[in-house]
C-alpha cells in the first residue's frame, strides 16, 4: 500500500465516472460564456459613466468575475470524486483495499487537487480572454494576458481552483450525498454575491473574510487597501479548505464505511 | 486463520453481534450459518475493519485487519455483489482496487479469466447480470491471491452452474490450504461445500462444529418403516422404547431404535415389512431444529389465518 499506488488508484476511478467530466466540461462552458457576458455587462456601464468614474475604471476586474461560478462546477467535481462511490455502494470495498483511511482520503484529495489545479489557469485564460474581447469590441479600454499583474493572477487561478476542489471533496466526505453537498457547497461558494442582503457590517464582514470572497482576491491584479491581498486571501481560502479537510478525515476514520 | 474473541457490536439498544468467540482454520471450508439478521454480515464487516466493535476483536492472523499493510494479498472478501460503479469498466474496478496494493494488470486479467468475465472486461457492470456481478465480485476477492477468503452469499443469484463453479473453487481453496469463511443460506448446498459450521443466532454462538456432527447432534435420525400391519406393530415398537410418529404416506417414522432392531421385531411377530429404510436427517433438518429458538423474522401459518 504505497501512496503512489493509492494515486493511480484514485485516478482510475476518477476517470471513469462521467458527472466529473460533464462538471469538468461545464466549466469551460461556464467560463467563456460569462467571461463575456460580465466583459459585455462592465462595456455598458464603462460607456454610461462619468468621466471620473472612466478614469477610475479597471478592465482587469471583471476578467475573472466568472471563476466565481467556475467554482460552482469544480467544487462538484470535489463532492462527486466522494459521493459517487457512496452512491455505487463501492466505498466498503475501496476500504477493504485501502484500509487506512487517512491514505484514501489522501489520494483522492491528491487526484482531486491536481486536476482542478490544472484547470484552473486556462479556465481563467478563457474568462479573461472573452472578456477582454467583449470590452475592446466596444471601444473599452482592455489589457492583454502580457500586462502587469495578469499572469499571477491567472497562474493564482489553479490556487483557486485546486482550493475549490478540495473543499468540495471535504464536502462530499463530511456529507456523503452529491445533492447535499453540491446545494450547500454552492450555496456557500455564492453567499458574497448576497451580501447586500444583510446590514451593512455583516455585508462589510462577508465581502472581506467570507471565504470565497477572500479566494478571489487571488484574481486582484490592482489590490488596493480596502480588502485583502491576493496572498492573505488566499490564506483564508486555504486555512478554511484545511480545517474542512481535517473534519472529513475524522469524520471518515471514526464512522462505519 | 481468522481469530474472534468476544467479539460485540451494538446499535444503540439492540447488540447485533453478542459475545461471538471462534476460530476460523485453515485447509477447511468453514459455512457461516444463521438465520435472516443473525449478524453474519455485521461479523464479517468487523472482520475486514469497515465497522468497529463495540468490544472484543477480530484478527486474521492475530493481526487486525487495518493493520495488514497488503490487505489485499491477505484478505479477499466479497460482501455485496451490488457494490460496483455502474459506468467503471470490470477492468478498471479491479484494475483500481490492483494498484493500491501494488497489483499489476496481468493478475487483473488473470483473474477475469479465472471467474469467466474474459469477454466482458471492457463492459461496464452497470448491464451485467446478478451472476456476472457476483462473479466479478469473486474477482475482487481473488485479486491478490489471499490465504484468507471471505465470502458472504456467494451463491445468492447464480445459476446452477455457478453454483457448482462457487462449490469446486471454495473446496479448491481449502485443499491448497487457504482459510475460507462461506456464508449462505443455501443448506443443500452447504453440506456439500462446508467441513466446519459456525452457526449463529441473534449475534449468538449456536455451534461450531464439524458438518457431519453438527447434523448428528442436532437432528433426529429415525427409519421409515411401511408394513400392512402398522396396528399391531406402532404399540410393539412404543412398548421397546420407540418413537413412532405418522410418516409420509401410510409410513411410520420411528426413532430410537435401529432398522436392524425394527426388522427383528417385526420379524419376531410375523409382520410383514414393505420397506424398511433409515432417513439420515439432512443439514437443513439439523440447522432449522438447532436455530428454531432464534429466528427472528418467522413466518407462522397461524399469523396468516387470523
Ligand atoms: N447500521 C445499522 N444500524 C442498526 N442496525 C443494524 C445496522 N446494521 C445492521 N443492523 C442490524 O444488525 C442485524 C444483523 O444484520 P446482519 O446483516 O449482520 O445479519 P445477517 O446475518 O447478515 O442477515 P442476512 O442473512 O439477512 O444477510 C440486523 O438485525 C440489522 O438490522
Ligand atoms: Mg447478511
Amino acid at each position: 500500500m504505497t501512496a503512489y499506488g493509492v494515486l493511480r488508484s484514485e485516478w482510475v476511478k476518477f476517470r471513469s465516472v462521467r458527472a466529473m467530466l460533464g462538471c469538468l466540461a461545464g466549466a469551460v462552458v461556464a467560463a467563456g460564456s460569462y467571461g463575456y457576458l460580465f466583459g459585455t455587462a462592465a462595456a455598458r456601464e464603462y460607456l454610461g459613466a462619468s468621466a471620473a468614474d472612466r478614469a477610475a475604471f479597471d478592465p482587469t476586474e471583471t476578467a475573472f468575475r466568472a471563476l466565481v461560478l467556475v467554482g460552482v462546477l469544480v467544487s462538484a467535481v470535489g463532492v462527486l470524486a466522494v459521493t459517487s462511490e457512496y452512491a455505487a455502494g463501492t466505498m466498503p470495498v475501496s476500504i477493504t483495499a485501502v484500509p487506512r483511511r487517512g491514505l484514501l482520503l489522501l489520494g483522492k484529495g491528491a487526484v482531486v487537487a491536481l486536476t482542478t489545479l490544472l484547470v484552473g489557469p486556462p479556465l481563467a485564460l478563457l474568462s479573461f480572454t472573452l472578456s477582454q474581447a467583449a470590452l475592446a469590441a466596444q471601444g473599452v479600454p482592455s489589457v492583454g494576458p502580457g500586462d502587469p499583474g495578469v499572469p499571477a493572477a491567472l497562474l493564482g487561478a489553479g490556487l483557486f481552483t485546486g482550493l475549490i476542489g478540495l473543499y468540495g471533496m471535504a464536502l462530499g466526505f463530511l456529507l456523503r450525498r452529491s445533492a447535499g453537498a453540491i446545494s450547500l457547497g454552492t450555496f456557500l461558494l455564492i453567499l458574497p454575491g448576497m451580501a447586500s442582503l444583510f446590514p451593512k457590517p455583516v455585508a462589510r464582514w462577508i465581502v472581506t473574510w467570507w471565504p470565497s470572497a477572500a479566494g478571489a482576491r487571488i484574481f486582484a491584479v490592482h489590490p488596493g487597501t480596502e480588502l485583502l491581498t491576493p496572498l492573505a486571501g488566499a490564506g483564508v481560502l486555504a486555512a478554511t479548505v484545511l480545517v474542512l479537510l481535517c473534519a472529513a478525515v475524522a469524520v471518515f476514520r471514526g464512522r462505519d464505511a | 486463520m481468522i481469530e474472534l474473541r468476544q467479539l460485540t457490536r451494538r446499535y444503540g439498544e439492540v447488540t447485533v453481534v453478542d459475545g461471538l468467540s471462534f476460530d476460523v482454520r485453515p485447509g477447511v471450508v468453514t459455512g457461516f450459518l444463521g438465520p435472516n439478521g443473525a449478524g453474519k454480515t455485521s461479523t464479517m464487516r468487523m472482520i475486514l475493519g469497515l465497522d468497529r466493535p463495540t468490544s472484543g476483536s477480530a484478527t486474521i492472523g492475530g493481526r487486525r485487519y487495518a493493520d495488514l499493510p497488503v490487505p489485499l494479498r491477505e484478505v479477499g472478501a466479497l460482501l455485496d455483489a451490488h457494490a460496483v460503479h455502474p459506468r467503471r469498466t470490470a477492468f478498471d474496478h479491479l484494475l483500481s482496487l490492483a494498484y493500491g496494493n501494488g497489483i499489476g494488470r496481468r493478475r487483473v486479467e488473470e483473474v477475469l479469466g479465472l471467474v469467466g468475465l474474459a469477454d466482458v472486461a471492457g463492459r461496464r457492470p452497470g448491464g451485467f447480470s446478478l451472476g456476472m456481478k457476483q462473479r466479478l465480485g469473486i474477482a475482487v476477492a481473488l485479486l491478490g491471491d489471499p490465504p484468507v477468503v471471505l465470502l458472504d452469499e456467494p451463491v445468492n443469484g447464480l445459476d446452477p452452474e455457478g453454483i457448482r463453479w462457487i462449490r469446486t473453487l471454495t473446496r479448491s481453496l481449502a485443499a491448497e490450504g487457504r482459510t475460507v469463511l462461506l456464508s449462505s443460506h443455501l443448506m443443500s448446498e452447504m453440506a456439500l461445500t462446508a467441513d466446519h459450521l459456525v452457526v449463529i443466532g441473534r449475534g449468538r454462538l449456536i455451534a461450531d462444529t464439524g458438518l457431519e456432527a453438527f447434523v448428528q447432534a442436532a437432528a433426529r435420525q429415525g427409519v421409515l418403516v411401511r408394513t400392512p400391519d402398522a396396528r399391531r406393530l406402532a404399540p410393539l415398537l412404543r412398548e421397546s422404547g420407540a418413537t413412532v410418529r405418522p410418516g409420509v404416506d401410510g409410513g411410520l417414522m420411528v426413532t430410537g431404535l435401529s432398522g436392524a432392531e425394527v426388522g427383528g421385531l417385526a420379524g419376531a411377530h410375523g409382520i410383514v415389512l414393505h420397506e424398511l429404510t433409515p432417513r439420515r436427517a439432512s443439514l437443513e433438518d439439523a440447522y432449522l431444529e438447532l436455530t428454531g429458538d432464534s429466528v427472528e423474522f418467522a413466518t407462522s401459518a397461524a399469523g396468516v389465518v387470523s
